[in-house]
């Protein structure tokens, strides 16, 4: 930082950073986090064990690292961009080779100490890398095709590579966060229609290729009633516990279907479904205005970003967000086909829960810097 | 540039301009989002399950008790399910004068009630307070001799099932709203309410409580002696598609099915995938003799270890010699198996089996315990080799019964059914295989229980088929397959002169002890089941003992067989002509 003087601005203390923190976004975070507590203690029929402390210990471990991030300068993240893509993609192609020898789906990677699921990680990657990219477009640049190229390749190289995993959720997510911010960055509204188009004259070519299985992976998504481990029924179950709840619910530790262990997955994927049962209408309204205040804040900061890199990040970051609960709500409501996207701060599950909190953390640094790159300071530019 | 390689944006470029507007055009579609599925919500959560009606009439008002689900009964008309009306006990506090000794009493005489609870809810309820909800005659008896004033009754539906777990996952359970969730009250959920709410026709089952309690007893004895995790017992008759017994343990009381666990409440006969082994070499050896390219004194040289790739297939009881059909079917040799079925065609011609005999989609059946068959992603051939034995390949044991039914009878198969069918309801047949293949099917099974891995099936009185099976367990949280865990099972056919019933009995991680001689094999812990179950039910299902002759024809095959091959080698009979060729 110190090898050219533009830069040498007055640093801000520690103590400084904190006060100047988004504080409501924080604690909207916690409060979520904390309901996710609560519903996993009555999942568990009222114990904290086994899954209400763990999440409590990973919210508290995830709000630290979130901190600690926000608290970095973003120039610290762009100079990371590209190699943060690079090395997730390693991983993903990783994963891909020890499944292809594992002989089975395999989305993790087993470090021993922790288990890590790449293809959660690249849809930070993904967004520092595109976000970097279009930092250093013009309009008049980002306006011509060839200048698409870059991009498009940095989103389809890892959605094939989950889609080979196979897991077709996690693929449309990043294909749907990956396009967000295209979208985001400028790109004419014809392209994404060319885009759809040339998808849509592709998928019979592409079905006719197909081979039976790979068409059979396909039908169990769009019909879940076909699942073997019976999605269609969870559906079922799902429905019963959320017309059960009624406006406030059945109280507390006495959602029946939930707590009699009718509704699967309680504790990840259908958890909305069981905070609906016990808290009715009600207390999951209040969750989803919780939720949608935290994307509204997120945009505004977005908003406020002066550099593109920044504006980029943050809107990424609540795109992505925003797709995870509106997919999960539509889920457990029968909306959409089971896909198995959990319900951030809420749902148990370490990964999705760090790349929240993470994506957060490098959110409210945006905030934190958001005047930083408008050369404000002595001897910038 | 800057000292981290940052290039600087200019203050208000178009660019920004632009990326501000878009940001409020994502935001407005993620609050859209927000508030349909928010709408999607009020409608799930505020509906109410349509107020039911009486048949032309005035819709029933909410309070009313709930309209009567139509019995169940098996098919001789024996009760599963019905309805009783029981008195709910409530009380008015405000027309008691001592709450504390009036909850004393009623305490006191009924049961699960406790008395500092009961003070706690009368003091806390104005005017209205249940004592005990689904009390009995007996209760209610006792409750009126106490002659406290502010107590009343209210008469409540409630869905009793009389012969409790013997049929627990084939009839299913209500909630508490008497909404059916499981197994038929589930399935049949519209057919059970619709209609008037007195006299109506109860639902008529396929099953026989007599066979469903021959199979229950058994299956659990070896279920409880072997220690099994589960087991599962079927009886189909092949004739008309109509499932006479269904049987998964551990079971539950579905009169308290929400004490049960979520394990017992698993229906493992049609919800769940097994790897079901050797009993797939039924299908297999069918397949291969259909094809045409495989006779039966065809021979497969099973003296080495098969090769393929990186893979090695052995055999559990190697024979080191060449092997004809018979042999390899009856002392179940995998080499033998999977060569012949690369004869017949390989990997294509299997799975284009499998495909005519429904397995390779979801069975249909109704229950909404259902669980599709897991295939393997592609048939190369050492999937097609496994699979020819049975891994790599997981079905319902459902639906390996159905196959099985139309292998061992004259070549076709009806789509099975938990509900009773009139001769004249019963679906056009579909052909799977030749009838001439099928009679040798009849023929190899029958060896297998004479001379074979089945001997333990052999005295039932009865001309009986089958094939033993004994699967290694994958495992579910790792690699591989487990070791010391498997699957036994054995499938059987009886009477074979007029094969009718095809039966399945199939124990997940039995424990080998003395009676089975320390063995887990599917030929010393299921066989048994299935001989003890045939023995049983044939006499109830009115099935005459097999005739002599009919047993001579039989024997008369196999000598045959024999002939022509005198003294060379003592087992090597069947590796020459069979009768007919």
């Amino acid at each position: 930082m110190a090898s050219l003087p533009a830069f040498r601005e007055p640093r801000q203390h520690l103590g400084e950073k904190l006060a100047a923190l988004h504080w409501p976004i924080v604690a909207l975070l916690l409060l979520v986090g904390a309901i996710g507590y609560l519903l996993l203690y009555s999942a568990a029929g009222g114990s904290h064990a086994p899954w209400a402390w763990r999440h409590g210990v990973r919210l508290g471990v995830g709000l630290g690292i979130m901190l600690a991030i926000a608290m970095v300068d973003p120039r610290v993240w762009y100079r990371l961009a590209y190699p943060a893509y690079a090395t997730t993609l390693a991983l993903l192609v990783a994963v891909e080779l020890i499944g292809a020898f594992g002989k089975g789906a395999q989305r993790w990677l087993d470090l021993g100490v922790i288990q890590l699921q790449p293809s959660e990680l690249m849809k930070l990657a993904l967004l520092l890398a595109l976000a970097r990219y279009f930092h250093g477009l013009h309009l008049d640049q980002i306006k011509r095709p060839l200048f698409l190229v870059p991009p498009v390749a940095l989103i389809l190289v890892p959605v094939l590579l989950v889609l080979l995993q196979p897991d077709l959720g996690t693929a449309v997510m990043l294909a749907a966060g990956g396009g967000i911010l295209l979208f985001m960055a400028g790109v004419r509204l014809w392209k994404f229609a060319l885009a759809g188009a040339a998808v849509g004259l592709a998928a019979p070519v592409l079905w006719s290729r197909l081979h039976d299985y790979q068409r059979q992976r396909v039908f169990t998504f769009l019909d879940p009633e076909s699942d073997p481990l019976g999605a269609g029924y969870h559906i079922i179950q799902s429905k019963i516990a959320l017309g059960s709840g009624g406006l406030w619910g059945r109280g507390f530790l006495h959602g029946s279907q939930a707590q009699l262990s009718f509704l699967p997955e309680k504790q990840t994927d259908f958890a909305f479904t069981m905070l609906a049962e016990e808290t009715g209408f009600a207390g999951a309204a209040l969750v989803l205005v919780l939720l949608l205040a935290l994307v509204l804040l997120g945009v505004v900061v977005a908003i406020r970003a002066a550099s593109p890199f920044g504006r980029l990040v943050a809107i990424g970051v609540t795109a992505n967000f925003a797709l995870y609960v509106v997919i999960n709500v539509a889920m457990v409501t029968g909306l959409i086909p089971v896909v198995g996207v959990p319900l951030p701060l809420i749902s148990y599950g370490g990964t999705a829960m760090l790349t929240v909190l993470i994506g957060f953390g490098l959110l409210l640094g945006t905030d934190l810097h958001r005047d930083r790159t408008l050369g404000r300071f002595p001897g910038d530019p | 540039m800057t000292g981290l390689g940052m290039p600087i944006a200019r203050p208000v470029s178009p660019a920004l301009v632009v990326g501000r507007r878009r940001i409020r055009v994502v935001a407005a579609c993620f609050a859209i989002a927000f508030v349909s599925i928010a709408a999607r919500l009020v409608d799930m959560t505020m509906q109410r399950p349509s107020e039911p009606r009486v048949a032309g009439g005035e819709p029933v008002p909410a309070n009313a008790p709930d309209p009567r689900r139509a019995d169940i009964v098996d098919r001789n008309g024996e009760l599963l399910a019905t309805n009783m009306r029981v008195p709910s006990i409530y009380a008015d506090p405000a027309q008691i004068h001592d709450i504390d000794r009036a909850a004393d009493e009623l305490a006191a005489v009924l049961s699960g009630v406790a008395a500092d609870e009961l003070k706690r809810r009368l003091r806390a309820a104005k005017r209205f307070a249940w004592v005990k909800q689904e009390s009995t005659a007996a209760e209610q008896a006792a409750v009126l001799r106490l002659g406290i004033p502010g107590v009343g009754f209210r008469s409540t539906e409630k869905r009793v099932y009389p012969r409790g777990r013997l049929a627990a996952h084939a009839v299913g359970f209500v909630d508490i709203d008497n909404q059916g969730l499981a197994g038929l009250e589930h399935a049949a959920q519209a057919v059970l309410v619709g209609g008037a709410p007195s006299g109506k026709a109860p639902l008529v089952t396929s099953l026989d409580l007599r066979v469903q309690q021959v199979v229950r007893e058994e299956l659990l004895r070896a279920h409880e002696r072997f220690h099994t995790k589960g087991a599962v017992g079927i009886v189909l008759d092949r004739e008309t598609g109509e499932l006479l017994s269904l049987v998964s343990l551990p079971d539950f009381d579905p009169n308290q099915a929400r004490r049960a666990s979520a394990d017992s409440r698993k229906n493992r006969a049609t919800g769940q995938t097994y790897e079901l082994g050797s009993v797939f070499k039924v299908l297999s050896t069918a397949m291969a003799l259909d094809s045409g390219k495989v006779a039966l004194r065809d021979g497969f040289d099973a003296t080495e270890p098969l090769r393929i790739g990186r893979h090695v297939i052995r055999d559990d009881h190697a024979k080191k010699r060449t092997l004809s059909v018979p042999e390899i079917f009856m002392y179940s040799s995998n080499i033998g198996t999977a060569k012949m079925v690369f004869a017949a065609g390989g990997g294509e011609a299997l799975r284009g089996f499998f495909e005519r005999a429904g397995m390779l989609t979801k069975p249909v059946l109704e229950l909404p315990e259902l669980a599709k068959p897991q295939l393997p992603k592609r048939w190369v051939d050492i999937t097609t080799a496994t699979v020819a034995f049975g891994h790599g390949m997981a079905v319902t044991p459902l639906q390996f019964v159905d196959a099985v039914a139309a292998l061992a009878g004259d070549g076709t198969r009806v789509p099975p059914t938990l509900l009773r069918r009139a001769p004249d309801e019963v679906p056009p047949r579909q052909r799977v295989i030749e009838a001439r293949t099928a009679e040798d099917m009849r023929w190899l099974m029958w060896l297998t229980v004479e001379k074979g891995t089945g001997t333990q099936v052999r005295d039932t009185g009865y001309l009986v088929g089958g094939k033993t099976g004994t699967a290694d367990k994958f495992n579910p949280n790792g690699r591989g397959y487990l070791r010391g865990a498997v699957i036994a099972s054995f499938v059987a056919v009886f009477p074979l002169e007029a094969p009718r019933y095809v039966v399945l009995v199939m124990l997940d991680e039995p424990r080998g002890d003395a009676g089975s001689r320390g063995l887990r094999y599917g030929g010393w812990t299921a066989a048994p089941v299935v001989r003890e179950i045939i023995s049983r039910i044939g006499p109830v299902l009115g099935v005459p003992p097999s005739s002599a002759l009919a047993r001579a024809e039989f024997e008369d095959r196999l000598l045959t067989a024999q002939r022509g091959q005198p003294g060379r080698r003592k087992e090597a009979w069947v590796a020459a002509v069979v009768a007919r060729d």
